[in-house]
């Protein structure tokens, strides 16, 4: 079948096989490997990307159901060379060791931020608990969230 | 890279799907968050070995939303739970719902997974059932025939088993407003607590007149083979004085009442004592 949807701001359409997976359209059809195959069952949130706005597990979601929607990957996040403040965030905490949660640990992070960007420790905690991390624990990365917040209010209060 | 080999149909409206379920088999399964579906077709799961067809019902406004409308609150069968947790109305009336709906997986899998797919497979660590169960709901089926509402309890037959036939889809999750101030909780415990599947659940709602249980409703979930009531122990509890050895004694009754359930497992010796004190730490924290 023939989809159309707007990943990462573009208007994109393609073939395709209307149940594959989100997360396998998005690395296969069109090379965005930023995001993460983990568990495959919607535990682990390597694959997290938002979808309208929301954080989901891609692996959950099949191309047909993508039609119409806007979806927002890892690559969609820096505006050209210059990092997104969470990512520039991640590194600067030392939270990205691996490297394999923080796609989808930056991705819910965004997702946080845009609704609620004043988080209490605990609201990070809870937007961050779909994805595991196996590598450097979770207070650098929870650093980073705030830190971003931080700065983000700073931003807008300038 | 996965393609779980089924067509999709994404019906735009109510009318559409069911004329669609009517003329499927058994082998078209409906599709809203793909928490279930999705993950059971890329495990070989057998519920899903023969589906062949996914009716895709996310883009049907007739299924979402949440209102109030002749003293019922009316829940559209594939709302999801962040659209549950995030609900006014649901917070002020039904907060065991938010409760139990705020304990499902992850933020990723409340924002796709709906509150109709979470007990229409009736799987026993479905978290909201308790919580629907205490709230006395009912649920409104619909097929390109007939509309029926059937109370939630009645529909759950038995662990993965239904009344849902063949061409009928779940349409909404009918509560009745609750008129009293009922003082309740819910409790989940599982293995952690993000992304955990219920080992046991349990949900109480007690109206108090001074300080005698005016009414209980008392539910369980996962411990049991599937969400149910009891009312042999609510009768039991309503007109006595809520006092301490009153509780510790409810709660050695709802040790029993499950085990008599269950039957004797090989992990009784550890579920029926943390049985009972969640369900006396419960009734402690109403009581409160």
């Amino acid at each position: 079948m023939e989809i159309k949807f707007i990943l990462n701001g573009k208007e994109v359409s393609t073939i395709t096989e209307p149940s594959l997976r989100l997360l396998d359209l998005l690395r296969e059809k069109f090379d965005l490997t930023g995001t993460k195959e983990g568990c495959g069952v919607g535990e682990c949130g390597a694959c997290t990307v938002l979808m309208n706005g929301k954080a989901v597990n891609s692996c959950l979601v099949l191309a047909a159901q993508v039609n119409d929607s806007e979806i927002l990957t890892i690559e969609g996040i820096a505006k050209g060379d210059e990092l997104h403040p969470l990512q520039k965030n991640f590194l600067l905490n030392g939270a990205v060791q691996c490297g394999f949660c923080s796609p989808g640990m930056v991705l819910s992070s965004y997702a946080l931020l845009e609704e609620n960007p004043n988080p209490t420790e605990e609201e990070i905690k809870d937007a961050i608990a779909g994805n595991l991390c196996r590598c450097t624990g979770y207070k650098q990365i929870i650093d980073a969230v705030k830190q971003t917040a931080k700065e983000l209010k700073m931003e807008v209060k300038a | 890279m996965i393609d779980i080999m089924c067509e999709v149909l994404t019906p735009e409206n109510l009318t559409d799907a069911l004329q669609l379920l009517a003329k499927a088999d058994s082998t078209t399964k409906i599709l809203a968050g793909g928490t279930d579906v999705v993950v059971g077709k890329t495990q070989g799961s057998k519920r899903f070995a023969d589906t062949v067809t996914l009716i895709d019902i996310n883009r049907i406004e007739e299924l979402k939303g949440i209102f109030e409308k002749d003293g019922m609150i009316s829940i559209g069968a594939a709302t999801t739970f962040s659209e549950i947790c995030k609900s006014k109305l649901v917070e002020e009336k039904l907060p065991l719902l938010k409760k139990a709906s705020s304990t499902i997986g992850s933020l990723q899998i409340r924002n796709r997974a709906t509150i109709a797919g979470n007990f229409v497979n009736n799987a026993p660590c479905a978290d909201t059932v308790p919580a629907l169960l205490v709230y006395d709901a009912s649920i409104e089926i619909k097929s390109q025939a007939a509309t029926r509402n059937i109370s939630l309890q009645e529909f759950l037959q038995g662990p993965y088993k239904t009344q849902l036939q063949q061409g009928e889809l779940v349409t909404r999750i009918l509560v009745p407003t609750p008129k009293q101030n009922y003082a309740g909780d819910f409790y989940k415990l599982g293995r952690r607590r993000a992304v955990a599947i219920s080992r046991l659940t349990l949900a109480v709602l007690i109206l108090l007149n001074g300080k005698e249980i005016a009414d209980i409703k008392i539910a369980s979930g996962a411990v049991t083979p599937i969400g149910k009531r009891f009312p042999k122990l609510e009768e039991f509890a309503k007109g006595k004085v809520m006092t301490d050895n009153l509780l510790r004694d409810l709660s050695k009754k709802m040790g029993e009442e499950v085990l008599a359930v269950t039957g004797l497992r090989w992990s009784s010796d550890y579920k029926l004592p943390v049985v009972q004190q969640m369900f006396y730490q419960l009734l402690k924290g109403i009581e409160r």
